[in-house]
């Protein structure tokens, strides 16, 4: 037989070692999903294991599946703007312009003329704040797109002053006041999923249909990946980036509408500590911060394993500071991971050392 | 008799391997004080790694480096610059933000390890060697704004305070113009002068056997030949390069007399670039454009795919007039262009060959619902790997992974997706192997007699002699001459251009 | 070639904001004659203070090219742990040793972060938003999350805080920390015009690979510069707090908007290689000069944040459209036609 020194135990030890590194690869390589997937199952078995009778309660699960859809929502925002290699700031403060748009519309037709006519004017409320949304995006669009102003910049700039409008309308105050509709909505549940769950999975799912089976998909993510490449090949920046500011836009109307849904109320200032725990969220799913690569189940998941460790912190008693302190680690963390990855991997024949790229796998679907 | 000098930097069978792959099989070179050595050979012969192995930025895995009297097995960036190595890098390396004075005087800055920074005393330090090569550059200016001839100035300069005695020039004649390239030599000879050795890295085969008095010529990480530049000719050197023969054939059936005509230009004017610039594409025809760098020839085809568009002047596709102002319009006028530098302008690096051959073509296969007809994709990818004979593992493998020659058919093959009725390539063959090369033409070719209507800017004669119906020759801006048919031979053109 | 108007005009538009800043003085006068008094003077001087220095610290890095939106962080970090130090430990370090241990602090924070990024060359927006949160979250959890006000304040801070260099007759004053932070600012402006290390921050900014290849250490530059904002931050931070007159763990985290409107008004090229002390000077001004001011002329003051935000699209979008015009298409051509 075989080497006389190698017993059983080697054996086996060496098929494991095979087995686990073939599995780390899969995980690694298929970036995003996969990691994702495992930190996923794993965070929730930690605290499963820590705290079982807090953390496994109907409660506690049912509230996942309650904050996870606006941040999902707001994460799928980002994600779709640093595809093209920018990013979006003022998702939150699109979500609260429309949150406030409908909860004053809404205010403003019951006082006039009544709950009858509120309730049924309620769809073009709602459209009417959805279109609010959409517009603030459509004004980065047009900033990124035809001044030509780089994305941070300019959803810093409308990040502030839709924030800053929004404090003016609402002089500072909540506003509260609600469609019953989307209220019940916001506590509705279908097969004991709650149904903003169920919204977040179908505009996840759409989102990835447009990405990955559309033309105008298509085109955005090479935009990302190279934009004068994208150029020379006859693509129109002007519309790729218009359409994904405007996506980035819609989302975060849609989020703005679950704002209001479970809280009855809309501010200007709700969700300040959003913007990075999105960034954490988008950046762990295994989006490329430069542009080029993204895949919405990963920012899902990340969505997801967020809340899980948030609702864990909080069974375990730690503090909204030590969740922040998580989440700043985890951001800091996966970086880093995910270069030293990059570097044990540029050492191929044909790399052009000059090019000081991320790494983007894309996948053909 | 003639003394030999010692020599100032040797290299001594240095081998290279990346990944499996030779990048130099025992490779030796001197380089003498006051001499020009040319190094020559073709993409992916070593040219680059050996360049590398000398400025310290790779080591050898085997092999010595002797300078400055000590011999080593490896060098560090610092110790290849404090022992006198300087490149000047195709791209040149400079600071776009920062003046010119600051530029040139930087790097001995940095090396005398100065803490302080004195204005006066970096003028007076730029300002010394400028005049010293008796050159004219505009000290005060940010360097992001001189012209590229310029640009190169500056970083010659910048070697040159930094004491080089060892002076690597990579491709140093890409961008530059006529005028341009000839003041470069003079102070390439002035270089001489003060005792520098030049390494002078180039496939221009002209300027190879102008400027050197040594030539080594590397191919697939060989040494295959060296010896004085006066034992060779373009011939000879462009056989050592490639391994074989230059041919001379012409390998195209002539033009039917009464093909329509698919492109019309008149009197195309672009102020500072060409001037009243008429041409005429029929079906299925091949049309050459060259002419020396800075002549226009580029410049003219920019226009016609719309990225720097001409000021005044018609462009006509199938009898119907186009005002072309951006690269939209020319794709949707049917023309397509496959780009010079293709690594930024014709690919997605880091994406995979099947998403790059439908790049453009993406809107025809949308479906009445607006998705994507998968299935077609796939089989119009898969036709066009096989067409094109890419040489990759399948379809999903990155761009970034391929070779010079096989990314350019995946460039090819995005084009010939999208079906356009006339094809610009600028400078199709660059930087790639020599099969390829002769693929990629007959692939051209074919598409011709299918009835494309094909436009290549070229400034490979062997290329142009073997694949052009026609041959319009580019000088300062205006179409100095045309070749037909059998008139277009190598000697024509080179006179022609030398004209 | 240097014309006269674009000598004046400044490498960085610095005479254009001056245009404009007087062009905002001059409609706020007319506006409200309450504005153009002594008074209003010195209070803009006043408020210009803290966020100068960080706006400093944030030119800097934006210079070599990248963003630091940690530095509020930072900031809060050093002055608030050293005031907490010196109360729990019953000490009165005196004025020279709270800054030292200050900044010290704000140095230590700021190695990390030019470790981080420098070392595994992180894209620094996204770093320093989760070293922000890092730093914040381990003050509030660990050193403490309670106000410190004035009483409970070391004397040596509250005397400082109480020292004016100048009262004004008829209201306002200028407050003895002018002088330091003056002080900061010459010496940061000399740094960066005087010193190879500050000319190889411009040089990184420009192009990091041409300067790792002409020989400047970019890692050892890089970690040296966010360890030297670090200290800047908290710097500003010790100021914040003798100003203030109390420790509010709570605060300056909120505010890295304003200044880098302020920054990026200023002139620095978000891309790294342009800005200049002149310019953040400025741009503070400008944006402090609007914050401070819009109620005098009868803009209530909820239109605060708006306004920033629209100033800092519009000088982004001057800024924008002017590199367009301005920028010269790399000339890879000579014109030689004109024959």
């Amino acid at each position: 037989m075989s080497d006389p020194s190698r017993g059983p135990l080697t054996e086996i030890n060496q098929q494991v070692e095979t087995a686990f590194t073939a599995a780390l690869e899969r995980i690694h390589v298929g970036r995003g999903v996969g990691r994702m997937a495992l930190l996923l199952v794993v965070t929730f078995i930690f605290f499963a294991i820590l705290r079982p009778g807090i953390f496994l309660s109907q409660v506690n699960l049912q509230n996942i599946g309650l904050v996870a859809p606006e941040i999902g929502l707001l994460s799928l925002a980002v994600m779709i703007a640093m595809l093209t290699g920018g990013i979006d700031l003022s998702v939150v403060a699109i979500a609260n312009g429309t949150a406030i748009t409908v909860s004053t519309l809404y205010t403003s037709v019951l006082n006039s003329q009544g709950q009858g006519a509120a309730d049924s004017m309620t769809p073009l409320i709602l459209l009417a704040g959805v279109a609010v949304g959409v517009a603030l995006g459509a004004i980065n669009g047009v900033l990124v797109s035809v001044v030509g102003i780089t994305p941070i910049l300019a959803t810093l700039g409308t990040w502030q002053l839709y924030n800053g409008l929004a404090l003016v309308w609402t002089g500072g105050i909540t506003v509260s006041g609600a469609p019953s509709g989307l209220m019940s909505m916001g506590s509705a549940a279908v097969l004991g999923i709650p149904v903003l769950l169920i919204i977040l999975i179908v505009a996840a799912v759409a989102l990835g249909v447009l990405i990955n089976r559309t033309a105008i998909g298509r085109k955005i993510a090479l935009q990302g990946a190279n934009p004068v490449a994208s150029k020379f090949s006859g693509i129109s920046a002007r519309s790729t980036l218009m359409m994904t500011y405007a996506t980035s836009g819609l989302l975060s109307a849609v989020a703005g509408l679950i704002f209001l849904s479970r809280s009855s109320s809309a501010s200007a200032d709700y969700g300040s500590s959003y913007v990075l725990l999105v960034i954490v969220i988008v950046v762990l799913g295994g989006t490329n911060p430069n542009g080029g690569f993204a895949t919405v189940l990963g920012v899902i998941l990340a969505a997801l394993t967020l809340q899980v460790l948030s609702s864990g912190f909080t069974a375990m008693r730690l503090s909204a500071y030590q969740y922040a302190i998580a989440q700043g680690v985890i951001l800091v963390g996966v970086m880093v991971l995910d270069q030293m990855r990059f570097k044990t991997r540029k050492r191929r024949p044909g790399t052009n050392s000059e090019e000081q790229g991320a790494i983007a796998e894309a996948e053909t679907k | 008799m003639k003394m030999v000098a010692q020599p100032v930097l040797e290299v001594h069978n240095v081998v290279k391997t990346y990944g499996g792959v030779h990048a130099l099989k025992k490779v030796s070179i001197s380089l003498i004080p006051g001499e020009v050595h040319c190094l020559a050979g073709e993409n992916g012969s070593g040219k680059s790694t050996l360049i590398k192995i000398i400025s310290g930025v790779e080591k050898p895995d085997s092999g010595t480096i002797t300078i400055g009297g000590k011999e080593r097995s490896q060098l560090t960036p610092n110790e290849a610059i404090r022992s006198g190595v300087q490149v000047i890098y195709q791209d040149f390396s400079l600071f776009p933000n920062l003046t010119a004075a600051e530029n040139i005087a930087m790097l001995s800055e940095l090396a005398d390890g100065r803490k302080l920074s004195s204005r006066k005393r970096i003028y007076a330090d730029a300002d010394q060697i400028v005049t010293e090569l008796g050159l004219k550059i505009d000290l005060g200016a940010d360097v992001g704004s001189l012209s590229v001839a310029d640009r190169q100035l500056v970083a010659i300069c910048r070697a040159l305070v930094g004491e080089a005695k060892v002076l690597i020039m990579d491709e140093p004649t890409t961008a530059l113009t006529h005028t341009e390239i000839d003041r470069l030599f003079t102070i390439v000879r002035r270089l001489q002068e003060r005792g520098v050795a030049v390494m002078f890295v180039s496939h221009k085969l002209d300027e190879v056997l102008q400027i050197s008095q040594h030539l080594t010529i590397l191919r697939n990480g060989e040494l295959v030949e060296t010896g004085p530049s006066s034992d060779y000719t373009r011939r000879s050197i462009a056989k050592a390069m490639t391994g074989r023969e230059v041919s001379e054939d012409r390998l195209l059936e002539p033009l039917d007399a009464n093909a329509p005509l698919l492109l019309e230009v008149k009197n195309l004017t672009r102020s500072g670039d060409f001037t009243n610039i008429d041409l005429s594409l029929r079906r299925g025809e091949i049309l050459g454009i060259t002419g020396l760098l800075g002549s226009g020839r580029s410049e003219i085809a920019e226009a016609i795919f719309g990225i720097r568009p001409a000021e005044s002047g018609e462009v006509i596709v199938a009898g119907q007039a186009h005002k072309i102002g951006s690269i939209r319009d020319a794709v949707k006028a049917g023309i397509g262009y496959v780009p010079e530098d293709r690594l930024t302008q014709g690919l997605f690096l880091d994406i995979s060959i099947a998403d790059n051959m439908v790049a453009s073509s993406l809107d025809s296969y949308r479906t009445r619902f607006g998705l994507l007809d998968r299935v077609r994709i796939r089989k119009s990818i898969a036709d066009l790997f096989k067409r094109l004979r890419i040489q990759a593992p399948n379809v999903t493998a990155f761009v970034r992974s391929l070779s010079g020659g096989n990314a350019q058919r995946v460039v090819l093959a995005k084009w010939l997706d999208r079906q356009p009725s006339i094809l610009v390539l600028n400078g199709p063959t660059v930087g790639v192997d020599i099969g390829s090369k002769e693929e990629i033409l007959a692939i051209l070719r074919e598409q011709a007699a299918a009835g494309m209507g094909i436009i290549i800017i070229s400034d490979d004669i062997p290329e142009l002699v073997s694949s052009c119906h026609r041959v319009l020759i580019v000088h300062e801006g205006r179409i100095a001459s045309e070749l037909v048919g059998d008139d277009i031979h190598t000697d024509e053109i080179s006179k022609r251009l030398a004209a | 070639m240097k014309t006269a108007l674009g000598r004046l005009r400044g490498a960085n538009n610095e005479g254009l904001l001056v245009a404009v800043i007087v062009v905002v003085v001059v409609a706020m006068s007319i506006a409200s004659p309450a504005f153009l008094t002594p008074g209003t003077f010195f209070a803009l001087v006043r408020s210009s203070m803290v966020p100068l220095v960080f706006a400093l610290g944030v030119m800097l890095i934006m210079i070599s090219g990248g963003i630091d939106v940690s530095f509020p962080a930072i900031a809060i970090f050093a002055a608030y742990t050293t005031m907490r130090w010196s109360i729990d430990g019953n000490l009165d370090l005196g004025l020279v040793l709270v800054f030292v241990i200050a900044m010290v602090v704000g140095g230590l924070l700021g190695l990390f972060n030019g470790v981080v990024i420098a070392r595994f060359r992180l894209p620094t927006l996204i770093v320093t938003l989760g070293t922000q949160t890092i730093y914040k979250g381990i003050l509030l959890t660990y050193i403490g999350s309670l106000y410190i006000s004035a009483g409970e304040l070391p004397k040596s801070v509250t005397k400082l805080s109480d020292a004016h260099l100048w009262d004004v007759p008829g209201g306002g004053y200028l407050h003895s920390m002018v002088i330091p932070v003056v002080l900061v600012t010459v010496l940061i402006a000399w740094m960066l015009r005087w010193t190879v290390f500050g000319r190889s921050i411009y040089a990184i900014g420009g192009d990091e690979e041409a300067a790792r290849r002409v020989g400047i250490r970019v890692v050892r530059t890089q970690v040296w510069l966010y360890t030297l904002v670090g200290a800047l931050a908290a710097f500003g931070g010790m100021v914040f707090v003798i100003l203030g007159k109390n420790a509010n763990p709570q605060s300056i985290v909120g505010t890295e908007l304003d200044i880098i409107a302020a920054v990026v008004l200023g002139g620095a090229s978000i891309f790294g290689g342009r800005g200049s002390v002149v310019g953040t000077v400025l741009g503070v001004v400008l944006v402090q000069l609007i914050n401070n001011n819009l109620v005098l002329v009868g803009i209530p003051s909820t239109w605060q944040r708006a306004a920033v935000g629209m100033l800092l699209l519009l000088g982004v979008t001057a800024q924008a459209l002017g590199h367009v015009r301005s920028r010269k298409r790399p000339v890879i051509v000579k014109k030689e036609v004109e024959a």
